[in-house]
């Protein structure tokens, strides 16, 4: 059984088609980047998977479970971090993953803390008010409240976005460990060195419909050479270009627009 | 950088805004709404006996309140704003980014603020009033008037509470002086503070008069601005106590989270007793004013135990200012445990203040007589609790400007509170069967209540997560 599955999901937000026919299936073990441009459609995959959000038609799974009908099975297996999310301004690190472990209903909470303070290096603040921290370190703080229950699958928006080089790598390191741990990953950007350092499976987002999915490390060129070929043609010749584009050596999901 | 196009770039953006949250037909039917409310209650009011200058008064003091909200809200907290109203920036905090100085986007969003308040709220409660010149009892000029001296009033307000708020960030020992010397004063000389409000110009209107009252006026819409500093957290606060825990292990973590949030915000529960403490104020004036203008003889306790009650809407709103409706859909939790945990923050924090309230009432009306509150605020303010929780889920400021929704919850707490202010008014006639009466309601009223607090709960996960 995959960790993520997804069949001809589609999200609408109004008349604003997020997500079109979206097919993804993630296996277990998987370390899988969703990489596409600002709107593609990545937050709402995510906020679908984890049943944030309900979608218009299509169907998915997560671990087994549909998120739709068993919303809290789901967030109870995974962990989410969310793009663009802070640790509750007036209460300190140490008191917000306690509030965390508690809806988890976990055990040696305090000892857990601990541990992922010192992997994540923000022991010095844990008992300093949220609202003072500052942006890498509520980022971190984020990070914890993943990985705090030692869940199975993980989803996260933009990974290291307000980290500093030297704590990118220590998430870098983290996660990886994490993988090799037979666990799932499941992460969202819009960087491409993020995604081909990272992942083991990159799947290309773009107008809410997968366009194309690669192993990063099977790539000669890397993802920005494979992937980011912009063809600027006049509309009179679009559909002769795009014919040759889709019948040329090594091309594949061409679209025009 | 010109201040007016500044200044019209802010009305733009309050509009795109408010029509953005709660729809443009919503916002624009909202005066029509206010003008409809304020003749219906001045007609509701003099048909109960209340004459027409009580009334007046009554409303310079809620217009004064209300100007005093008005005046430091969205700008006490980044963090508040974007709970309430999301990922929102407004020009107001680009003080750093923008060509203009801090003090010049602050007047300017002042007086953005005045124009809108006194065009969205003020022109329709003054239009609330023209039935009564049809009838003989104002005349137009009289409105006119009326209009003039409120908008005035609003305008103090708002720039007192800058100023005040600016000399408390400055030094809390003035502020201290400050308000007590204004409490000396209006002890001594009652007189003083209406020769120098706006009220002063309504009642006696003259040449004298506007000025005295407008330079107070212009004084504070001044001095606010230049006074206000923005808050900063002083550095880096720790906090080692075990608080958080230890509440947690009373009444679960969204317990815990709700009270500490309330506590370590601006304000801290001061805030909340002060909240209530207002429509504790407005409570005694109106029961003043019902005893002097109808030689009636109503029941202080279910007076005070029924607008206390509702006045336990303002907790609602602090124990939720920081809530996200989607935070709570990242972990495995129900929204029923949310609402739960907010609902033991709002009794804990309201019932002890508004109890506070009925023990201070004690000084004027006789013991027996507030016991009837003590009974009838608690079970009031679970209906009001039910109702917010159930109408606006964890943003109860959608109420601000979002018509149908304020109609619906204005008619939702006046089926409850228009038949408990009757019984207190009928209770010197029947004090049994006003008092059984009463309490009856009541308790119907926090079943009902505690119902639409589990029903909250469904409803708003499901709309949430269909968003």
């Amino acid at each position: 059984m995959p960790a993520v599955e997804t069949r001809n999901l589609t999200k609408k937000y109004g008349d604003v088609v997020a997500l079109d026919g979206l097919d993804l299936t993630v296996e277990r073990g998987e370390l899988y980047g969703l990489l596409g441009p600002n709107g593609s459609g990545k937050t709402t995959t995510i906020e679908l998977l984890t049943g944030q959000r309900t979608p218009t038609s299509g169907s998915l799974s997560v671990l087994g479970i549909d998120p739709v009908s068993d919303p809290i099975a789901v967030r109870e297996s995974v962990g989410i971090l969310p793009e663009r999310e802070d640790p509750p301004s007036f209460l300190t690190p140490r008191e917000y993953l306690e509030f965390v472990s508690d809806i988890r209903g976990l055990d040696n909470i305090g000892s857990r803390i601990e541990e992922w303070a010192r992997k994540l290096q923000f022991q010095g603040i844990l008992d300093t008010l949220s609202s003072d921290l500052s942006e890498g370190e509520r980022q971190r703080v984020m990070l914890a409240q993943v990985f705090i229950h030692e869940p199975e699958l993980v989803f996260i928006d933009e990974p290291l976005v307000n980290l500093d080089p030297l704590m990118q790598a220590e998430v870098k390191t983290q996660l990886n460990e994490y993988c090799e741990a037979g666990n799932t990953l499941f992460l969202s950007t819009h960087f491409m060195e993020v995604a081909e350092e990272l992942c083991t499976t990159v799947g290309i987002i773009a107008g809410g419909r997968l366009v194309a999915e690669r192993d990063p490390r099977e790539l000669d060129g890397g993802l920005l050479d494979t992937f980011a070929t912009e063809v600027r043609l006049d509309a009179e010749r679009r559909e002769t270009a795009h014919e040759r584009i889709e019948n040329g050596n090594r091309v594949e999901g061409a679209s025009t627009r | 950088m010109s201040s007016l196009l500044v200044f019209r770039r802010m009305l733009v953006e309050e509009y795109r805004m408010h029509t953005e949250l709660f729809g443009r037909g919503r916002f624009i039917g909202f005066p029509l709404f206010t003008a409809v409310l304020v003749a219906g209650g001045v007609w509701l009011l003099e048909a109960t006996g209340t004459n027409l200058e009580s009334i007046i008064a009554g409303l310079f003091v809620l217009v004064f309140l209300f100007g005093l909200q008005v005046g430091t809200i969205g700008l006490i907290g980044r963090d508040a704003m974007r709970n309430v109203l999301g990922d929102v920036t407004l020009l107001v905090f680009s003080g750093r980014t923008l060509p203009i100085s801090r003090r010049k986007l602050l007047a300017t969003f002042l007086l953005k603020d005045l124009v809108y308040y006194i065009g969205l709220f003020l022109t329709p409660i003054a239009v609330g009033f023209l039935p009564l010149v049809t009838a003989d009892e104002l005349t137009l000029g009289g409105v006119v008037m009326l209009w003039i001296a409120l908008s005035a009033t609003f305008a103090f307000g708002a720039g007192a509470s800058l100023a005040l708020a600016g000399i408390a960030t400055r030094n809390v020992g003035a502020i201290v002086v400050l308000l007590v010397s204004l409490v000396g004063i209006f002890l001594v000389a009652p007189e003083l503070f209406v020769t120098v409000s706006p009220y002063g110009l309504y009642a006696n209107p003259g040449i004298e008069a506007a000025v005295a009252s407008f330079v107070g006026v212009v004084a504070v819409l001044i001095a606010g601005p230049l006074l206000f500093e923005p808050p900063t957290s002083g550095g880096v606060r720790r906090i080692e106590n075990r608080r958080f825990t230890r509440l947690a292990d009373r009444g679960g973590v969204f317990f815990a989270r709700s009270l500490l949030e309330v506590a370590r915000s601006s304000g801290s529960v001061w805030k909340v007793i002060f909240s209530l403490g207002i429509l504790f104020a407005v409570a005694a004036l109106v029961l003043e004013r019902v005893v002097v203008a109808t030689a009636l003889e109503p029941s202080a306790g279910i007076a005070f135990g029924t607008l206390l009650g509702l006045g336990a809407f303002t907790t609602y709103n602090w124990v939720t200012q920081l809530s996200d409706n989607r935070e709570y859909l990242r972990y495995p939790v129900s929204y029923s445990a949310v609402f739960a945990g907010k609902f033991r923050a709002f009794l804990t924090l309201s019932l002890p203040t508004g109890m506070g309230y009925l023990a201070f009432a004690g000084i004027w009306y006789p013991g027996f007589e507030l016991l009837l509150g003590v009974l009838i605020f608690p079970l009031v303010s679970i209906y009001v609790f039910g109702v917010t929780a159930y109408l606006t889920g964890l943003s109860p400021n959608e109420l601000l400007f979002n018509t149908p929704l304020f109609a619906v919850y204005g008619v939702a707490l006046a089926v409850v509170a228009v038949p408990l202010l009757v019984a207190a008014l009928a209770f010197g006639e029947f004090p049994l069967y006003a008092s059984l009466f009463s309490l009856g309601l009541a308790v119907a009223t926090a079943a009902v209540g505690l119902l639409l607090v589990q029903a909250s709960s469904k409803k708003w996960e499901r709309s949430v997560r269909a968003q």
